[in-house]
């Protein structure tokens, strides 16, 4: 059962408990380009009791520098040391888990956060932002020649996706058994600040459905951005706590890091999806409505 | 009688195509799945005439959609087929919208996506349908992607799956028995893919012949992982029966 929290003392709890905390960002920070109320106030008080602080997001649409203009835009402060992206995991996924060779191309399904944070693994790509894969043109396999150095697919959140890009995509996939089927994150939905729109994991479905098969999946709930985190940062996963609004990604990353989890409900999840007959079997430790609840322990 | 998937093309059209290749048949003739669509949105869902479909498809929908009296929005209105970024912020949805219908699309994009997905959010009553769901589609070229990979990120984000009107369901089956006389046991479904036009033609009871010019190839159906879906006759191509003529 999960602990809903709401008494001062509550809240304080978790401070004695967790040095750690990592937070989703769409969804329990913000939405879309909207601070969600409170936000800025428990970041400052958690830095404040000397809490470390981390931003854990499947939002591959930006790299980890781009977002920490997003960051400062909203007056939310971080480190971009601090902010661990689904992008950055899937460049270091590639270049340090996969080893992908130097040689070898990643045809990219995906926006320039992408873009940049394989730049900065040295991993070589082709599509993405190319404007040549960014038309509504109609496409024929007539025209088109294979780049033979691709050694992966590389899909994440393109609101510019097209039937050109899942075409390469797909033939590549196709051509070669061995080439990798690799998603940034699979969330089915992403959370504007106005209502849901198609996630990173409906842009790659067509690939899924014209193949018949799965993408390794990099983001949450998967292992890779805790590896990641690890790699750079000593903590103790007795002492973390992992903040989201999705059952399936952030808490379920939360229970296979065997970190605590607490649930917020200003972003993708309802009461509903936690109470009833119908209540997801993934549960959190805890439960708040936002992060702003915190604010309680503000003196 | 020609028995297609594709939705890209009215009948109309499609009579161009086989004039074009030479290929003598009548409208009459010529069953698509965007023609079923059409069919099975006022006939069997009898959508009242207030109501509208958002389109996710091309001009064969469209022009079977008008055929058959039936408002559509989305489609090919230049609005909806644009690389430009799409903003809930910017957008009010149609109220009259009653269904979503999502065929083979080569100009899909966020926008379309977004809007229909929205469509079927917000309206838990809004149909969900798919003209077929054919995975792949067989340019002269090689495979890409078909129109159940166009409607599978509506699937994904929704966690729901359409109503199929295209093979291997009942429906085409049903409009040609509006319009000829045939007994299923003198007739013959001659296909080139196993779950959508041997299933097609198991699931009215006709006979089926597979040929291997298209999408199944002979490791599809012998060994080990051959295919649970069994065809009466195979044979490489329609062009074998060639040997008939004397």
């Amino acid at each position: 059962m999960a602990a809903r929290l709401s008494l001062k003392q509550d809240y304080e709890g978790l401070l004695d408990k967790y040095d750690t905390w990592l937070f989703d960002c769409d969804g329990v920070l913000w939405e879309g380009d909207r601070l969600v109320d409170g936000a800025i106030e428990v970041l400052d008080l958690l830095r404040s009791r000397n809490k470390s602080v981390m931003f854990v997001t499947n939002n591959a649409t930006k790299s980890r520098k781009s977002y920490k203009t997003k960051f400062d835009k909203l007056g939310v402060q971080a480190h971009v040391d601090e902010i661990y992206g689904s992008a950055f995991a899937s460049a270091v996924y590639i270049s340090s888990v996969v080893k992908l060779p130097k040689d070898k191309r990643v045809y990219v399904i995906g926006m320039t956060g992408i873009e940049e944070e394989l730049r900065e693994e040295g991993i070589s790509y082709l599509g993405g932002t190319d404007p040549a894969d960014n038309t509504l043109e109609p496409f024929t396999l007539a025209n088109w020649t294979p780049d033979p150095a691709v050694g992966a697919v590389l899909c994440g959140l393109d609101t510019s996706i097209n039937y050109t890009k899942l075409s390469k995509a797909f033939q590549y996939l196709l051509r070669d058994p061995a080439c990798l089927f690799l998603a940034t994150n699979e969330d089915s939905t992403y959370p504007s600040a106005e209502g849901l729109l198609p996630g990173a994991g409906s842009i790659g479905a067509p690939l899924r459905f014209a193949l018949g098969r799965d993408p390794i999946s990099i983001g949450k709930p998967a292992g890779t951005m805790l590896e990641c985190i690890k790699a750079k940062h000593d903590f103790d996963p007795k002492r973390t706590i992992m903040i989201g609004d999705r059952l399936n990604t952030d808490i379920q990353f939360g229970k296979n890091g065997s970190l605590a989890t607490l649930l917020v409900l200003t972003g993708i999840t309802k009461e509903s999806d936690i109470t009833g007959p119908n209540a997801s079997p993934t549960v959190p430790d805890y439960v708040t409505k936002s992060i702003g609840d915190l604010r309680v322990l503000i003196s």
